[in-house]
């Protein structure tokens, strides 16, 4: 229990807004599991990992319709105002953007799939590496995101709307370097779909990751900064 | 204008709250919020109230918008009833209360000693929370203000004057073919509408709500919000409630009061959604109060 979901008179309340913000570190715990899963097939050249980790998806999925359920319980319950009000919202839009990192991490166990279950040559080992330094960058902006919605950290998340910055840099970087190997070797176009694909998909994830932290400074300010710059962020949470 | 400081008695105390601090606690909160606006119908500066030695309302600043809802929040003594009251000198009929502070209807004072307050009552009508129709037909109940304040000259004026307060306050298809009958036969809600169709038979510019809805159910309540939402175009409101949703839903400006503090005040959507104060926080959110 925090200071956002605690000392409402009727107690009941608390439990049930704990209960919530529980639930949103419940799913966000099982999305980094499933990105690191689903890289990590990607790695073992493992296509039933990763059929595995497609088939998990299907927990985020329950969980997201189980959160919805317990919002609109709420909702007709306890009429939430002020920061109640403004939790609830981060946390319904949280769970989303979470459910969808576990799209995109179904994804990538996709493209271990579609390189290591077909006939054709797998690509090189330096065709995949953007992936897994991508997967590892947007693993920890994940990773903070969620610290900050669980410690009401402003700070950190402005460091993970930071970060996205960097990942956008990452991102084109990575497609730069796709577009040389397919000059310099064209037999290996076959595959480069997929990889782009696949660093796509890990961008989105740090999207989702950056409206996560977008959320927070919301739920803290009360301020909607999802599309203010992040000079202008600044401001606000100081 | 100097403050008036004049010292309001009368005859018999309906209402003494014993449960107020004195001023000393906490005498230095300072209102959160824009308290002004643009050409204010009414205009309220450093009012207090007292009941005998105890303290109701402190240096309260405040104007009240035109064509505005306004609605005022808080928790059970805290001294928005009061304060609602001193706007048509209710408070008037308190024999322990006294009223410093300056309140303007249209830049005139209302505590002026020259100030006649029956006028007053028809400029600024007020709704009480239990409808008090008075025990005659519905016509005469609408008709009554009218006819002392000398706003018709003949019957026919009257009926125009009956028939449209009746319909402003969404009860003309209602009651169109009973008006002789007594309007304590109404609903609960009806009565209400009643209530509101008889303030606003003698044009007041303001009307004063102490919780209207609180002895209503949700579908008397809900015709009462619309019908709130409609006499907004002609008049000005200001609502006591202790719904938060209701505050919410009709009101275009929300006061948070506070041991006889004016705490915070914002428009409507900021107070319930991101409210400055941590008092107003803690109390729409349900944790005191």
């Amino acid at each position: 229990m925090n200071k956002m979901t605690e000392g409402h008179t009727v107690k009941r309340f608390d439990d049930e807004m704990v209960f919530l913000h529980r639930l949103v570190l419940e799913i966000g715990s099982l999305a980094q599991n499933q990105l690191k899963r689903a890289v990590q097939t990607l790695n073992d050249k493992d296509p039933s990992a990763a059929r595995d980790v497609i088939s998990r998806d299907q927990e985020l999925n329950d969980l997201d319709v189980q959160a919805d359920e317990e919002f609109i319980n709420l909702i007709v319950k306890r009429q939430p105002m002020a920061k109640d009000l403004r939790e609830i919202i981060t946390i319904s839009k949280a769970v989303s953007d979470l459910e969808r990192v576990g799209d995109e991490a179904r994804k990538i166990a996709q493209l271990t799939i579609h390189i290591y279950d077909t006939d054709s040559s797998p690509p090189n080992k330096q065709v995949l590496r953007d992936i897994n330094t991508m997967a590892a960058f947007v693993g920890d902006m994940l990773k903070s995101s969620l610290i900050a919605f669980d410690e009401l950290d402003a700070p950190k998340a402005l460091d993970v709307i930071r970060l996205d910055s960097e990942l956008e840099e990452e991102y084109k970087s990575a497609l730069r370097r796709l577009t040389t190997f397919v000059m310099e070797d064209s037999r290996a176009i076959g595959h480069m779909v997929d990889v782009v694909l696949g660093l796509r998909a890990l961008e989105r994830i740090g999207g989702h990751a950056k409206n996560i932290a977008g959320y927070v400074i919301f739920l803290i300010t009360g301020s909607d900064v999802r599309h203010e710059s992040v000079e202008c962020i600044e401001k606000q949470i100081i | 204008m100097q403050p008036n400081t004049q010292t309001v008695s009368s005859v018999t105390p309906l209402m003494v709250c014993t449960d107020i601090e004195p001023i000393a606690a906490h005498d230095n909160r300072k209102t959160v919020g824009e308290i002004s606006v643009d050409n204010p119908r009414m205009s309220c500066r450093n009012v207090n109230v007292f009941y005998g030695e105890k303290q109701a309302i402190n240096r309260v600043n405040l104007d009240i918008g035109r064509h505005e809802v306004i609605a005022m929040i808080g928790p059970s003594g805290c001294g928005k009833s009061t304060f609602l009251r001193c706007l048509n000198r209710m408070n008037d009929t308190i024999d322990s209360c006294r009223v410093t502070g300056e309140i303007l209807l249209d830049n005139q004072n209302i505590y002026d000693k020259t100030l006649d307050v029956v006028p007053l009552r028809a400029q600024v009508g007020m709704v009480f929370q239990k409808p008090n129709p008075f025990p005659k037909s519905i016509y005469e109940n609408v008709a009554y203000g009218p006819r002392i304040h000398g706003l018709s000259s003949s019957k026919s004026d009257l009926d125009i004057i009956v028939e449209s307060s009746l319909h402003r306050a969404g009860l003309w298809n209602e009651v169109k073919d009973r008006l002789d009958q007594p309007g304590t036969g109404l609903s609960g809600g009806q009565q209400q509408r009643l209530c509101i169709a008889r303030t606003i038979a003698v044009s007041p510019e303001v009307i004063l709500m102490d919780e209207p809805c609180s002895a209503l159910d949700p579908i008397a309540t809900a015709k009462i919000e619309e019908l709130i939402d409609e006499l907004r175009e002609e008049y000005t409101i200001a609502i006591v409630t202790h719904s938060m949703q209701q505050a919410a839903r009709i009101s275009q400006r929300t006061a948070y009061f506070h041991l006889g503090d004016l705490i915070e005040v914002g428009e409507t959507n900021q107070i319930f959604t991101n409210p400055q104060h941590k008092l107003t926080e803690d109390y729409i959110t349900g944790r005191f109060g």
